[in-house]
């Protein structure tokens, strides 16, 4: 039996989630769709039916875990399904303030849901005029984006190209799995919304490949040429008070972004950061990082010295475009031999974001087990979703998991074959702590 | 739920004598057969309310009742009529042959999703989202709850009609309609999805959304658990005795035994024969066999008492969606999914 999809769409009052309900439901795709509304918008459709509920959260306990579940959807879907003219898609219209965590773990653990309906998606609308207003203070509001599997910034005509792509970057530092969306009255094509397979790991790969890239604190690796002595660096005025640098010596041929280079720069990035004013002389390849502090208006000119000639990387927190940042010596900018803007896997906001994982290896099935048990039994409530490729000692298929809080559900997927083996792992969530999640998993492997 | 495969009676056991079937073409919602035994009313997925002849199967009136879907049928005890609810703010309450006779309000701006007639005199119980009420026989209000703390989920009188119980999140809420009684609450941190209410009115027993099934002695207030339910447990039945509680939420039948200090510390009787989870449940009235369906099309009989095997079989063509006994316990209807109804003689 087909499972029927289910859509939910999320977003603050006035983002334009009843818009984009209409537009799904006036277009013409031939789909049977039911609606469950949680907010009484203005629907004017006759074609599809309309539900209105309350909104019920209560606790449940699935075995030995505490998870929290809508009540509502339990029962009204379980009605549903009692009708011959089955649906051939369900949407789900939360209010302004839900929190997206109890509509996906319903499809988790009711067994009668899970066995009729598939979770397609969570679609979450985001007001780019307005969601400043909301987004430092609402955990409603950073938790619907951090959900979501598709974030449509709308209402693109009211804001400036730079306003939105700042949006954008912070968005996508909060949530690095989503695929982001940019419409005018939430003009999107249905089919990006409809059919997203958001909850369908190996449809998320195929779609959006870079999601299990990896992430790094740092939005761009420049590998420059230098010579012993000093060097300036340029910064404008940019969006940040303070941005933090790395720099480290490679070898010959080697360029910055190189996976091992990042790392190691990571591991640095990792450490107290010294705070550096225009006054201080930043030693270039030195073990630690520096925090450049930026208040004030007007350009800020770094001092930073080569101990010894060779090549070097600098890893910068922040794109160079954003802070007109340039490296210069004698008053001639220098030119990168090889440059690489990094997804952007830090979060702008300290309190929710995304961690990507990778490792080379293979891992201990128990000792995942264990590892992923306590993070869960510990961690869970601020863990929002999880997705992963494991490659498991002594297995021949892909481990392919993926989670909603305490809640997983992972599987044996197709065989590695000739693709190069790896473990991906991306965590989204509040406070998570890169480090720990890294070492954690690393004490996974065999 | 697990994929359905179909069950294998047992050699020995007696295929049960089909005395009609009847197609309505749509998902059985509800069923009912009226204390005379002679009229089977029928709640179907598409909204349509069907009388048929208990005796030949016939069709007797068809109305579209509930645009959107029947939710729940209720015949009142005296046969004369009947109450339906579907995804609209009123209940319905029809003649005998299908006229339409009075419509009831249940709470604004939300479904009626439950009807139950009290099993003495003409009181009608129906649930409409947080809130239920009780009408007298010409629909005038007797009784109105206050806001429950979720929507109600299930209603069920006492078997001699003196109360009613309503479930929903947080546990059971008990409105007793005598003089000098009480309400009561039996609370529970949980959400109730299904109730049972044993016949001598000591125990109630309900099914949770998290997989166990809750109980309550009335007289202490005692409470107990029994869990490790793979599935919601959603079909409950008591013997006539008030002694077997059997309980669905997965293939096999767990019969709970309330004799002696039972059923807490013991072992249930376990009826293992369906391949897919048991949805519906019914005792034999005045006697200890029960009727068992699953989703695997199968209705089973049972005698728990004298042994855990079957007695009796049928089959229909989907997932078994409704099993009532008429009053007499010689006629055991059964409904599908697809819309299949049938009439089982039983010796």
């Amino acid at each position: 039996m087909k499972k029927i999809p289910v859509t939910v769409l999320t977003g603050f009052l006035g983002s334009g989630k009843t818009t984009l309900l209409n537009r799904i439901l006036t277009e013409n795709h031939g789909k049977r769709i039911a609606v469950i509304e949680n907010e009484f918008g203005e629907i004017g459709i006759d074609q599809a039916l309309v539900i209105n509920a309350e909104e019920e959260v209560f606790e449940m306990n699935n075995g030995c875990i505490c998870c929290t579940v809508r009540g509502d959807l339990i029962r009204i879907l379980g009605n549903l399904m009692k009708r011959r003219d089955k649906f051939d898609h369900i949407l789900v219209e939360t209010t302004g303030m839900a929190d997206p965590g109890p509509v996906a773990q319903t499809f988790f653990v009711d067994d009668e849901l899970k066995h009729m309906f598939a979770l397609d998606g969570i679609v979450t609308l985001v007001d780019a005029k307005h969601v400043h207003l909301h987004i430092e203070d609402s955990s409603e509001c950073k938790e619907q984006i951090a959900f979501a599997d598709v974030l449509v910034l709308n209402k693109t005509d009211l804001v400036s190209e730079a306003e939105l792509d700042a949006l954008q970057r912070r968005v996508t530092g909060m949530n690095s799995m989503a695929r982001v969306l940019r419409a005018q009255d939430a003009n999107v094509p249905i089919a990006d919304v409809l059919d997203v397979g958001g909850f369908d790991l190996e449809r998320a790969l195929a779609t959006k490949p870079e999601f299990l890239s990896p992430e790094y604190p740092f939005e761009w690796a420049g590998t420059f040429e230098v010579e012993e002595g000093a060097y300036e660096l340029l910064l404008g005025d940019g969006p940040d008070p303070t941005m933090t640098l790395v720099s480290a010596y490679l070898d010959p041929g080697v360029v910055a972004h190189d996976r091992v280079e990042a790392e190691r720069a990571l591991r640095i990035w990792a450490q107290p950061a010294l705070p550096a004013s225009v006054a201080t002389t930043i030693e270039l390849g030195a073990r630690q990082a520096a925090s450049l502090q930026l208040m004030g208006r007007g350009p800020k000119r770094f001092t930073l010295v080569a101990p010894k000639s060779g090549r070097i990387g600098l890893f910068t927190q922040h794109l160079p475009a954003e802070f007109e940042l340039q490296l210069v010596r004698h008053d001639v900018a220098l030119v990168p031999a090889a440059e690489h803007e990094f997804t952007a896997g830090h979060s702008h906001d300290e309190e929710v974001g995304s961690v990507g994982i990778h490792l080379e290896g293979s891992i201990d099935g128990d000792r995942l087990n264990k590892w992923i048990s306590q993070l869960l039994r510990e961690k869970g409530l601020d863990i929002f979703r999880m997705k992963g490729i494991l490659n498991i000692a002594g297995a021949d298929n892909r481990f392919v998991f993926q989670g909603v809080h305490m809640l997983f559900d992972g599987r044996e997927d197709r065989p590695w074959g000739t693709t190069r083996r790896a473990n991906d792992l991306v965590f989204i969530g509040r406070k998570l702590d890169r480090e720990a999640l890294t070492r954690g998993f690393e004490q996974c492997l065999t | 739920m697990p994929d359905v495969t179909t069950t294998q009676p047992r050699r020995g056991t007696t295929e049960l004598h089909p005395r009609w079937r009847a197609t309505l073409g749509d998902y059985v919602v509800a069923l009912g057969i009226s204390a005379d035994g002679q009229l089977c009313v029928i709640g179907a997925g598409d909204g349509r309310v069907v009388g048929l002849d208990v005796t030949s199967g016939r069709e007797l009136f068809a109305v579209h009742a509930h645009h959107g879907g029947v939710l729940d049928v209720s015949i009142a005890p005296d046969g004369s009529r009947f109450a339906t609810c579907g995804p609209e703010p009123t209940a319905k309450i029809w003649s005998r042959t299908g006229a339409l006779i009075r419509e009831l309000p249940g709470t604004r701006g939300t479904w009626v999703e439950h009807v139950a007639w009290s099993p003495a005199g003409a009181r009608l119980a129906i649930a409409a989202g947080r809130r239920f009420r009780v009408c007298g026989p010409d629909g005038e209000p007797m009784f109105d709850s206050d806001t429950l703390p979720s929507t109600v989920t299930g209603l069920t009188w006492r078997d001699d009609g003196t109360s009613l119980a309503a479930i929903c999140y947080g546990g059971v809420h008990i409105v007793p309609f005598v003089a000098g009684a009480k309400p009561r609450t039996l609370a529970w941190k949980g959400s109730l999805i299904s109730i049972a209410w044993s016949p001598d009115g000591k125990v109630v027993a309900c099914g949770s959304q998290d997989s166990s099934v809750h109980f309550w002695r009335m007289a202490s207030g005692h409470d107990s658990q029994m869990s490790g339910y793979p599935f919601k447990p959603k079909a409950l039945a008591w013997d006539h005795e008030s002694k077997l509680l059997a309980t669905g939420g997965d293939a096999t039948i767990t019969t709970w035994d309330f004799r002696g200090k039972g059923p807490e510390n013991t072992h249930p009787i376990v009826l293992a024969a369906h391949k897919g989870v048991c949805t519906q449940l019914a005792f034999r009235p005045r006697s200890g066999v029960l009727a068992s369906g699953s989703q695997d099309t199968s209705v089973l009989l049972w005698d728990p008492r004298r042994g855990a095997q079957e007695i009796g079989f049928a089959f229909l063509d989907d997932e078994v969606t409704a099993l009532v006994w008429d009053r007499t316990g010689r006629a055991l209807a059964g409904a599908d999914a697809s819309g299949g109804v049938t009439l089982w003689e039983v010796a």
